[in-house]
């Protein structure tokens, strides 16, 4: 019998989550905690998001994974009553930090939501607002901007003859793609991705899933999905969480194929409950 | 089906979907095995229309194959599973595929009990017998631990295959003695050669189902890894 570790014939190489090297790690969250009054939303999370890759939070509703991907770019800082222990480092830097400006942060750390919300503005000003924000206003460079944002997400052929007419006018999924080029357009590192698809149509989903692979290439993308398999689909990195904890963070391959955790199978064969 | 855990699905209709596939592979299984036996005991008592009974039947089993692959392709469509129930019907698709080819192994079997052998060519028939007989009882060990999806009693009849293969050269050695021995024997001693090696191939075919086994329950594929690697699971 020849004795060939079936393994050795893969062809992707799998990366250790729980042994990156610092030039493979986009975000480092470290025993983080997460209270919302007296109630505790995170217990002790710790994790390597790496770089260039998609990561996918999934889990039941509640568990708890919006909320930590609100940490990354500190959106829950807007909730009064929520308190936050632990670290999220980027670039070895805390974002919870004293000094940390959360614009600036923000601004590294893109982020779009379920709902897909274009500024009642031109499709041309939705895509350069950042820029603007920022204080650029050379003509060239936001064309340039608008039309490299655009087309990164998948838009520019279908808006480019119209790119003056108001955003409102666009498709869910025309809009969800223009929030996205808006989000790139000031080229963060990072960019988070809360239900992107849960109010599109199959169609559309598509569309921005094949977006979203595209999209690693030049950003990490961290993605909240309720759609079990479109996490499989996307994702390179899994994480199940369940009431707060995080269960189980694995390759995407083995995390639907032989998950190690019970609750996650449960979860991922639609046993849960 | 202790290990199947299908009762907690929260979809009831997948759950009985995959009840019924898991019960026609069982069926499928029965049907093999009575094939094999009934192959083995045409053989021995020269019973050609048990003989013919196994040729007839064997399409039965065909049918179940392509009806339970075509199942299996159903759920995947429609229920996209995913790690134990993906592990599951990965499994059974090529247990399937298996149990089929063991029914063609039993058909060739029963051609031998076609044939006219003379009074001493008898006893060679014998000995085939003593290989069928062990082969049957693999068979019967594979599809109990397949019906128990047991992996412990999976690694230990993986390992009977070892066994069957020993016999089966003791068994090829013997029918050339008696081929030098009377050359005019050769045609019939190579009817019975045949049949001989359709049993070893049973025997791998039983591997192959205790190596799915041992993939659905432990998300381990076992298949050319060695004897160690599997005993240390």
């Amino acid at each position: 019998m020849i004795s060939v570790s079936p393994r050795a014939l893969d062809p992707k190489v799998k990366l250790d989550l729980n042994n990156l090297s610092p030039e493979q790690v986009a975000l480092e969250i470290k025993n983080l905690n997460l209270y919302y009054g007296d109630k505790q939303a995170l217990q002790n999370i710790s994790m390597s998001i790496p770089k260039g890759q998609v990561t996918a939070f999934i889990g039941p509703s509640g568990c708890g994974k919006s909320t930590l991907l609100r940490c990354i770019n500190r959106m829950n800082d807007l909730v009064d009553i929520c308190k936050v222990e632990g670290e999220i480092n980027l670039h070895g830097q805390n974002i919870y930090g004293k000094q940390v400006d959360v614009a600036a942060l923000r601004r590294q750390v893109g982020m779009v939501f379920q709902r897909p919300n274009p500024f009642p503005k031109t499709i041309y000003e939705n895509v350069v607002y950042g820029l603007r924000i920022m204080g650029e206003n050379n003509r060239r460079v936001l064309d340039e901007a608008a039309e490299k944002s655009l087309r990164s997400a998948a838009l520019w052929n279908e808006v480019k003859d119209r790119l003056h007419d108001s955003a409102l006018g666009l498709s869910g999924g025309q809009q969800q793609r223009l929030v996205i080029a808006r989000a790139i357009a000031i080229q963060p590192e990072v960019l988070l991705l809360d239900e992107p698809t849960s109010a599109l149509d199959p169609i559309s989903t598509l569309t921005i899933e094949e977006l979203i692979n595209d999209l690693k290439k030049q950003f990490t993308v961290v993605i909240v999905t309720h759609n079990m398999q479109q996490a499989a689909r996307v994702s390179d990195q899994t994480a199940f969480m369940y009431m707060g904890d995080l269960i189980e963070y694995s390759d995407t391959n083995t995390l639907f194929t032989t998950p190690a955790k019970k609750k996650t199978e449960d979860y991922i064969t639609g046993r849960y409950g | 089906m202790d290990n199947i855990n299908l009762g907690r699905h929260i979809s009831g209709q997948f759950n009985e979907d995959l009840e019924n596939v898991i019960n026609h592979v069982m069926h499928m299984g029965g049907l093999v095995e009575k094939q094999l036996s009934d192959s083995l005991t045409a053989v021995y008592d020269a019973d050609e229309t048990l003989a013919k009974n196994v040729l007839a039947n064997d399409y039965k089993i065909n049918a179940l194959e392509v009806s339970i692959d075509d199942e299996c392709t159903r759920i995947i469509a429609k229920r996209q599973p995913a790690a134990g129930d993906l592990r599951l019907i990965m499994a059974i698709v090529k247990t399937i595929a298996d149990l089929e080819r063991i029914g063609d192994e039993a058909q060739k079997i029963a051609r031998v009990a076609l044939e006219n052998f003379s009074g001493e060519q008898k006893a060679l028939l014998l000995n085939l017998d003593n290989l069928g007989r062990k082969v049957l009882e693999f068979l019967q060990a594979t599809l109990d631990a397949f019906t128990r999806m047991d992996v412990d009693a999976a690694v230990k009849t993986h390992q009977s295959d070892e066994k069957i293969d020993r016999e089966y050269e003791a068994l090829m050695r013997q029918l050339m003695t008696y081929m030098m021995e009377d050359p005019r024997s050769i045609p019939q001693i190579m009817t019975v050669i045949w049949s001989a090696r359709a049993l070893e191939r049973i025997g791998d075919r039983c591997q192959n189902i205790c190596e799915y086994i041992i993939y659905f329950v432990k998300g381990k594929d076992v298949r050319h890894t060695t004897a160690e690697d599997i005993k240390s699971l």
